[in-house]
């Protein structure tokens, strides 16, 4: 008997028996469950999901703001770098989104995240209004490293993709087909309080976080 | 109801050992609230330190007696939300298992509660004519607060006596350290405990600390006499019964 | 070595070397409080939030309830994302499979998020002795791992440091930095940990983390974490080892939801964590990043003994510390006294269980059941009713101490018998009162020495309640 079959045998000695165990999980991960509480901040309506997005991103230490189309994203990022007094020039990945954009006056240059990069920029297919995440799938338009290694991490985010809780954006990514490695929630730029519990933004990850959430 | 509620007292051990006049206040408002007050005899101990200690067989055997003594009346009610707390909660775990037994605990903790609690939910009870020159401060101890949610009525009855000034404390819904035989199996951490507690006590400026169990009450005045706070300590009840003239807690009688 | 060994039987000792620790006590002093205001500003921030921990209490009974079922389909999930499952039953089996797989990729580096499981098992040790480097990246881990430490907190591992200590530490270790430089600011600490892990990263060929949640659904698994530590030590080198033990299961993704919106709240303070990342099998064939590999060692290590004991309910335990942060017992002595790797309220429980009662057996009696862990459990773990099964299982196999065994038997000796309780109260409680009268307290007292070394005992008003009441009715019935 291997390991695991000791294991689960054990598991199955000390739990109730019945044919109906294996029909009740399957039922479980086919979808049918029990009504669930969810907080009331999960419940935004269309109309002020944006604000409560944008509201509760501010409050978890990120920046944002509204552009009226991806055709504007190269002006108002020229304008966010010089803000920060960083350099014309992100690292981004293979998105057509931005791949279709004229630059301007922006170097863009495509690939992974390497060991220094003052400035990324990523493509989000979701945001949550719950709780002002955005949520990013790993793979070569938006690699996972950008997230995590540039210094400075602009976010772009489509209203229409701003879902109300959970339940909405989890439903719209089984819909999507999508199955990245990784669906990457991201809150804020990284923090710690690890020294001397006082709470500091930057830790490993981005010193910010700026979120672009277009149309609408 | 039109005959007065017979509540049965549960004087609790530490009441009956170390101050009797909290027994007397305790029936002297239920009485002034309009029941019928009788002490069952036979009552010894709860069985707690027991039934913490890991002694199940012994804290059923105490909870049997305690069932059997108590069963026949309206009510029980003690100055313990600690005590009451394990009528309340405990016997009915207890018994889990012996049917007989557990309707009887069952039926036993519905009726039983701590004494602010009762007069406040069941009796719907406000002193009048009550007066306390002073300001007080009150601890919330432990399983009053969390097992039977007293909070608001101590501090509802005591809103209603003249001259009475409270001034919460930071943390009051912190524990004590006393914690029954946590006192005394790890009495440094329970030092430390009580010391940040009197420190919070001290720092609201009251000259009277008041709760509802004795046990919190003698480790908080212990530990306020031994650091020569002029604080004094009183059971909740001895200043809502309008006998807090005598000697506080820990003050010496002669 | 490869753990840490437990010292949980010091319990005692540990605790008078803790409350003698100026800097531990600092320390703990300024953490404490952060996290109890942060947590109900959460909670309170929800107003569904009781009911949402009903749900998620729920949701982990039932869990539990046909965990052998979840677990067979959850590794059917992670095989076919093209990652391995492997199951430990001890924590020697999990380092052997850990070294297995770092040396088939001839690893000399092992970066490594947050993980408590990696604690359990021992692995830094293990791999140290083994000649590959682990490297904590979790800022608080990598302060204890350069103070030779083991965590005093599940998620803040360094909340016993001071940040002058940290200051010194780095000095002393950062030698190749100039000595002079300005570390004066918290910022500048920061700063320079970041750059020393940055570069480290990129060197590791293993990366481990841990996991605060599986997905049966899915075959995800989930990390929590605020730096981005725990992403990049998954996504930078060739392989991802998550360790996890076997009660992380939950089904779907909606489920996970459900313990996301308590988790943070309870643990932090915050509606989410900075980075919660699902993460199922190796990159895929397009991707430019992530690992080539990706496996998941589970661990049981005596958790399948729980399942259908009075202990079970321990068993949907997140991980969140909220029980610590809200011990008055935690919060006076630090997490190093508890012995072993999970300190606090949850530890008190989880220790004796998965070392034994004869090694952890202190840590349930070191409660004054004030319950204020259950009351803040986002899994409404009933903490307290644990440790007093505990308590009950050291009695039966007559663990406890001789002391207390003797005084509850004397005492339950009279307590069972009314009359003669009644006597021997009233005549104690006369040469108390006796001795008492003068002073109102005793400043030492026989047998008392415990409560008398540091605060006073009360004197008893004198005479029992029960006497006087006797008396007063018979003069009432006399009128």
């Amino acid at each position: 008997m291997s390991a695991r079959d000791r294991i689960l045998a054990r598991l199955a000695s000390r739990l109730a028996t019945g044919a109906d165990r294996e029909a009740a999980v399957s039922a479980r991960l086919a979808g049918e469950r029990p009504d669930t509480p969810r907080p009331m901040q999960s419940r935004t309506t269309p109309e002020e999901r944006v604000e409560a997005f944008i509201a509760r991103a501010v409050k978890a230490d990120a920046t944002a703001s509204l552009i009226g189309s991806m055709a504007d994203l190269p002006a108002a990022l020229a304008d966010e770098l010089r803000r920060r007094n960083l350099g014309p020039s992100v690292r981004a990945g293979s998105d057509p989104a931005l791949a279709a954009l004229d630059w301007g006056g922006v170097e863009v240059s495509r690939g992974v995240g390497r060991i220094e990069e003052p400035a990324t920029l990523s493509v989000a297919p979701y945001g949550l209004a719950e709780t002002g995440s955005l949520a990013f799938c790993s793979g070569p338009e938006n690699p996972v490293t950008l997230t995590f290694l540039g210094e400075t991490h602009f976010a772009v985010v489509r209203a229409g993709d701003i879902h109300a809780g959970f339940e909405e954006l989890f439903a719209a990514h089984r819909a999507s087909g999508r199955d990245p490695r990784t669906l990457n929630f991201v809150t804020g730029p990284s923090r710690s309080a690890d020294i001397g519990q006082t709470l500091q933004l930057g830790a490993h990850g981005p010193v910010a976080l700026h979120i672009f959430v277009v149309g609408e | 109801m039109s005959r007065k509620p017979r509540v049965a007292l549960f004087v609790t051990c530490l009441v009956d050992m170390f101050r009797p006049s909290v027994g007397f206040a305790s029936v002297a408002l239920l009485t002034e609230a309009g029941c019928e007050v009788e002490v069952p005899p036979t009552q010894t101990c709860c069985g707690q330190p027991a039934y913490n200690s890991g002694d199940r067989e012994t804290a059923k055997r105490l909870a049997r007696s305690v069932i059997a003594a108590f069963e026949g009346y309206d009510y029980v009610v003690g100055p313990s939300g600690s005590c009451m707390g394990t009528l309340v909660k405990d016997y009915p775990a207890m018994f889990e298992g012996e049917p007989a037994w557990a309707a009887r605990a069952r039926a036993l903790a519905a009726k039983s509660h701590e004494i602010t609690s009762f007069l406040v939910d069941v009796m719907g009870f406000t002193p009048t004519d009550m007066k306390f020159a002073g300001s007080v401060t009150y601890h919330d101890s432990c399983s009053g607060l969390r097992g039977l949610g007293v909070q608001a009525q101590p501090r509802k009855l005591l809103g209603a006596v003249e001259g009475l000034a409270l001034k919460e404390m930071k943390d009051a819904d912190v524990c004590c350290g006393f914690g029954g035989t946590f006192c005394v199996k790890y009495p440094d951490i329970s030092a430390k405990m009580a010391g940040d507690k009197t420190a919070n006590i001290a720092a609201t400026g009251a000259g009277t600390i008041l709760a509802g169990d004795l046990g919190c009450l003698m480790n908080m005045a212990g530990k306020l006499s031994r650091e020569g706070r002029p604080v004094k300590a009183r059971h909740v009840v001895e200043v809502l019964a309008g006998m807090a003239d005598g000697p506080a807690i820990g003050e010496a009688r002669e | 070595m490869t753990a840490h060994e437990p010292t949980s039987r010091l319990f005692k000792e540990n605790v008078k070397a803790a409350m003698a620790d100026p800097n531990l006590q600092k320390a703990m002093k300024n953490a404490g409080e952060g996290f109890v205001g942060k947590r109900r500003a959460a909670a309170g921030g929800v107003p569904e939030f009781d009911q949402i921990r009903d749900a998620a209490r729920d949701l982990k009974n039932h869990v539990l309830g046909h965990l052998d079922l979840y677990l067979a389909r959850y590794e059917e999930k992670v095989t076919a994302a093209g990652g391995h499952v492997h199951w430990a039953e001890t924590a020697e089996d999990m380092r052997r499979i850990v070294l297995d797989i770092c040396r088939s990729v001839d690893a000399k580096t092992v970066n490594k998020g947050k993980t408590m499981i990696s604690e359990e098992a021992g692995i830094n040790g293990w791999l140290e002795e083994n000649g590959i480097r682990p490297v904590e990246t979790d800022l608080g881990e990598y302060i204890i791992q350069l103070r030779g430490e083991a965590p005093s907190h599940i998620i803040a591992p360094a909340i016993h440091v001071t940040s002058d200590e940290v200051e010194a530490l780095f000095r002393e270790r950062h030698t190749h930095l100039p000595a002079d430089r300005n570390l004066s600011e918290l910022s500048s600490m920061l700063s320079e940990a970041r750059t020393i892990l940055r570069q480290k990263y990129f060197e590791a060929e293993v990366g481990i983390t841990g996991a605060n949640m599986l997905i049966a659904e899915t075959g995800q698994s989930i990390i929590v974490t605020n730096e981005g530590n725990g992403d990049l030590s998954q996504s930078l080198p060739k392989v991802h080892i998550v360790l996890a033990s076997l009660e992380k299961i939950v089904p779907t993704m909606e489920d996970a939801a459900t313990v996301l919106r308590v988790l943070a709240r309870s643990a932090t303070g915050q509606d989410m964590s900075v980075y919660t990342t699902l993460s199922s099998g190796p990159r895929r064939a397009e991707d430019p990043d992530g690992p080539e590999q990706y496996h998941v060692i589970l661990l049981d290590n005596g958790r399948t003994e729980m399942v259908g004991t009075e202990f079970q309910e321990m068993l949907r335990c997140i991980r969140c510390g909220a029980c610590m942060n809200h011990c008055p017992v935690y919060q006076a002595v630090g997490g190093h006294a508890y012995g072993w790797v999970y300190p606090g309220p949850m530890g008190a429980v989880l220790t004796p269980s998965l070392i034994g009662v004869e090694e952890g057996g202190m840590l349930p009696n070191a409660s004054t059941f004030c319950g204020r862990c259950e009351a803040v459990c986002p899994m409404r773990i009933p903490l307290p009713k644990m440790m007093r099964h505990w308590r009950e299982r050291e009695f039966e196999r007559n663990l406890s101490p001789k002391a207390a065994r003797y005084g509850l038997k004397f005492w339950a000796a009279f307590a069972e018998r009314p009359a003669l309780y009644r006597l021997a109260t009233r005549a104690a409680i006369f040469a108390l009162g006796l001795m008492g009268r003068k002073r109102g307290r005793f400043a030492k007292l026989p047998l008392a020495g415990g409560w008398t070394a540091q605060r006073d005992f009360p004197a008893p008003e004198g005479g029992t309640f029960m006497a006087a009441w006797a008396r007063a009715q018979k003069v009432k019935g006399a009128r």
